[in-house]
């Protein structure tokens, strides 16, 4: 090759050619999208998050959670994340619009926890730091949708005979419903051999996903899960003497992770935003775009999609 | 170069070379002292925290509780800490001191504004230590890849501008018309890299792109920095290493252009193939997909380029340290691409692309591939710079192979795990638990490769500074591997 000019010219050439087709152009293309509305302009999705979800999201990214956990459920005919209980739908551009950093995720050590804030029992469902609570009016709520945590024949781990009077989401709720119809299909199509997608209520744990349960998790994830792989994160919490009387927000700690006598564990600031952030995480709002349940992909989807029985392959909802 | 000949004036047969040639090159090698000693040596003190690092990375994996109650210990920090001094520090700084030692050889000229390049590697590492030092206390941006936070990402960037004007400034001293091959794709690199660098700061940080196009962002700087940057290194590396020492030239120029402009084209479309079935549009994914293919072309034409010039000439990697680690480092490109191609196609995502199948990927690519090649060229190259040869052949040995194994029985480990991870993972009846537990003893594996790999580096830090205190062998042969005949030895050095 004589002479720099070609050269040059071919790797800047080369480089620019890449950096528009894979850059730029997506970017013209789903770069700017605005959430999704119904006609009269209500039941915005998604919308702006608060200032706890902004510093929950930081500390996300400053313990590095991403390297085990996506937030991305893909479609049912391309792997059985749907099914697993991970999601109603599949995720769309839409679904982040506002997330910075945006954490798709590589690697699945942990579960994908796209719509672990859709888990939380009903009363937190919604909860005040999200400010992106769905209006799920709209949908009509599936029935017998508890969590798959409670899906009869579920084996409770070793020590925890039997689901304890704190199940959480024995009572259907609208909100708990209509977030999961698919991890309630899947629980209610074969609870015999269909494992429960997330660890199992153990008793005298607080409610699955409540911030409380969030909390002990963090602090001791193998109290609540035997097997679990994540490390603990007993570094956002703090140990104090109680002064008068024990904080509100202490957590609800068994066995060996309890601390002394006139002692607590509290969470700090950093402990709160991250609950707040994960508790926000949820994808279950209908989009048009992205079908929920199951079925062909993206069509004239109606707002009232997710409970439709018609979805094709997958077990109806239980009634 | 004309249109039939082969531009191989300077790595040719160098036995031919004349004594003022010889002098010249020597004299060539003495300007390039400080500045590549610099980098090399910083190189490798990232190398060993990395190594020291990624052990305890590889622990905690399978052991969640080990030291997880300090913050700045814990899983999530230190893994980010361990690529990032691995693929910045390490890789980068070796990967810059070969460079820039193979430019002055090629421009046939003394290294010029030594001083930039020092500047530069102080620079440099100012900004891997407070990018570690980041990220460790938190302060992650989140954006796999380009986790350092922003103050020091700008430092690595004045760093980089020194060393892609230096290249520039360089390239203009340069004796002769001939552009040889290895030069395209250091000129590639050194332009390459700072374009992608800023379009990826710009993209996610100055001007960020909205939701998801920051993954995309991100893993499009993620994999063009494989390619482009530490790619282009290596194989420009391997194209000068092996008719160097080998005394022959490269078996076709017309196939090393068109390796060299279809793996610039190709190369650089492929990343989106990691965000396979994600949120967004199936052109892009499709797109990266069959770029991967078509990165078979480059594959095949260095591959072959490669194979035909080492034809006859295999029993030489018995001897050079150099050869032999080259052409580890060269073959492993094609594994590196055979098995990018073979976890992106689709029908195979489907189940790898949650797994630790990646993280092979990752290792085939900056280990086997570039680390390998760049151990090659240092052991070429260091005992040019400092006037002694290696001391002892057994550490060279062992380096050797505890390098080899240790990264065979890690690819191996991470592949066979994340396979049997992604089957679990699409097998919704299974709990997820289990699925974490089938991989659990892949990652012991691993752990052991991480031993052997523990075990090679620190040999190989142990004779580099054996080198650098000058206890190196006086001689005029090199360091063989094995005891050569006379005759041999002439046709290598």
């Amino acid at each position: 090759m004589k002479g720099l000019a070609p050269l040059f010219l071919g790797i800047f050439g080369t480089f620019a050619f890449s950096w528009v087709g894979l850059t730029v152009l997506p970017n013209w293309q789903i770069g700017h999208l605005n959430p999704q509305s119904d006609e009269e302009g209500t039941d915005i999705y998604p919308q702006p998050q608060s200032g706890m979800f902004e510093r929950g999201a930081r500390v996300y990214a400053a313990n590095g959670c991403i390297y085990c956990h996506s937030q991305q459920v893909r479609a049912d005919y391309a792997a059985d994340d749907i099914e697993r209980g991970w999601g109603n739908r599949r995720s769309a551009p839409r679904d982040y619009i506002f997330e910075r950093p945006v954490f798709l995720g590589k690697m699945r050590m942990g579960q994908d926890i796209a719509n672990i804030g859709a888990r939380a029992p009903a009363e937190q469902a919604s909860p005040a730091a999200s400010g992106a609570a769905p209006a799920t009016a709209s949908s009509p709520a599936t029935a017998a949708a508890a969590s798959p945590a409670t899906s009869p024949g579920s084996s409770p781990p070793a020590g925890a005979p039997s689901p304890g009077p704190k199940t959480g989401l024995a009572s259907p709720s609208p909100a708990a419903a209509n977030a999961m119809p698919g991890g309630a299909t899947s629980a209610s199509a074969g609870p015999q051999t269909a494992g429960p997608p997330w660890p199992i209520q153990t008793i005298g744990e607080p409610p699955m996903y409540s911030a409380a349960w969030h909390h002990v998790h963090l602090y001791s994830p193998r109290s609540i899960n035997f097997d679990s792989n994540m490390p603990a994160y007993r570094f956002l919490y703090k140990k104090r003497r109680i002064s008068d009387a024990r904080s509100a927000d202490a957590l609800k700690l068994t066995g060996s992770d309890a601390p002394p006598e006139g002692w607590e564990v509290i969470p700090s600031y950093d402990a709160k935003c991250l609950v707040a952030y994960l508790m926000a995480l949820n994808q279950s709002h209908p989009l048009k775009e992205a079908k929920s349940a199951g079925g062909a992909p993206p069509a004239a989807g109606s707002p009232a999609a997710p409970p439709s029985p018609a979805a094709a392959g997958s077990p109806a909802p239980a009634k | 170069m004309n249109a039939t000949g082969i531009p191989l004036k300077e790595p040719s047969v160098s036995a031919a070379a004349g004594a003022t040639e010889q002098l010249e090159r020597a004299y060539i090698d003495a300007s390039t002292r400080v500045p590549v000693l610099m980098f090399y040596t910083s190189a490798m003190a990232w190398l060993i925290l990395g190594t020291l690092l990624a052990g305890f990375v590889s622990f905690k994996l399978h052991a969640p509780d080990l030291l997880s109650n300090i913050s700045f210990l814990t899983w999530g920090r230190m893994r980010p800490a361990h690529m990032n001094v691995m693929v910045y520090g390490w890789a980068s700084m070796a990967g810059i001191g070969t460079a820039i030692w193979l430019m002055a050889r090629l421009c046939r000229t003394v290294l010029r504004y030594p001083l930039l390049l020092v500047a530069a590697a102080g620079f440099w590492n100012l900004g891997v230590l407070l990018g570690v030092g980041g990220i460790v206390l938190g302060d992650s941006t989140g954006y796999q890849w380009l986790e350092f936070p922003g103050y020091a990402a700008i430092i690595l960037f004045v760093a980089y501008t020194l060393v892609a004007s230096w290249a520039v400034l360089m390239f203009r001293y340069r004796r002769g018309e001939q552009i040889y091959i290895t030069q395209w794709y250091l000129l590639g690199a050194f332009l390459w890299f700072p374009w992608l660098y800023a379009a990826g700061q710009l993209m996610l940080f100055v001007v960020p792109v909205q939701g998801v196009l920051q993954s995309a962002v991100g893993w499009w700087y993620a994999n063009n920095l494989l390619f482009l940057w530490f790619g282009a290194i290596a194989l420009g590396t391997a194209y000068y290493m092996i008719p160097k020492v080998i005394g022959r030239p490269v078996y076709s120029y017309h196939l090393a252009t068109i390796g060299f402009w279809s793996y610039a084209l190709f190369s650089s479309w492929t990343g989106m193939q990691r965000l396979v079935d994600g949120p967004f549009p199936a052109w892009m994914i499709t797109a990266s997909i069959a770029a991967v293919i078509l990165t078979m072309i480059p594959v095949a034409t260095v591959g072959l380029n490669h194979h035909m010039t080492m034809q006859g000439y295999f029993p030489l990697m018995r001897y050079s340290p150099t050869l032999r680690f080259t052409v580890f480092g060269a073959m492993s490109y094609t594994v590196f691409s055979v098995v990018g191609l073979l976890i992106s196609l689709r029908s195979v995502a489907r189940y790898v692309s949650f797994t630790q199948a990646s993280i092979a990927y990752s290792h085939l690519g900056l280990y086997a591939f570039f680390t390998m090649t760049i151990f090659g060229a240092m052991y070429y190259i260091v005992p040019r710079l400092i006037g002694r040869e290696w001391r002892y052949a057994s550490l060279i040995k062992l380096h050797f192979w505890a390098s080899a194994y240790g990264i065979g029985l890690m690819t191996l480990m991470l592949l066979a795990g994340g396979f049997l991870q992604g089957a679990d993972m699409e097998n919704p009846t299974l709990p997820f638990s289990e699925t974490v537990e089938t991989v659990l003893p892949y990652l012991r594996g691993r752990s052991l490769a991480g031993i052997l790999l523990t075990v090679s580096h620190f040999i190989f830090a142990y004779h580099f500074g054996l080198m650098l205190l000058g206890l190196g062998r006086t001689s005029t042969v090199p360091t063989f591997l094995n005891p050569v005949e006379a005759e041999e030895a002439s046709g290598g050095h």
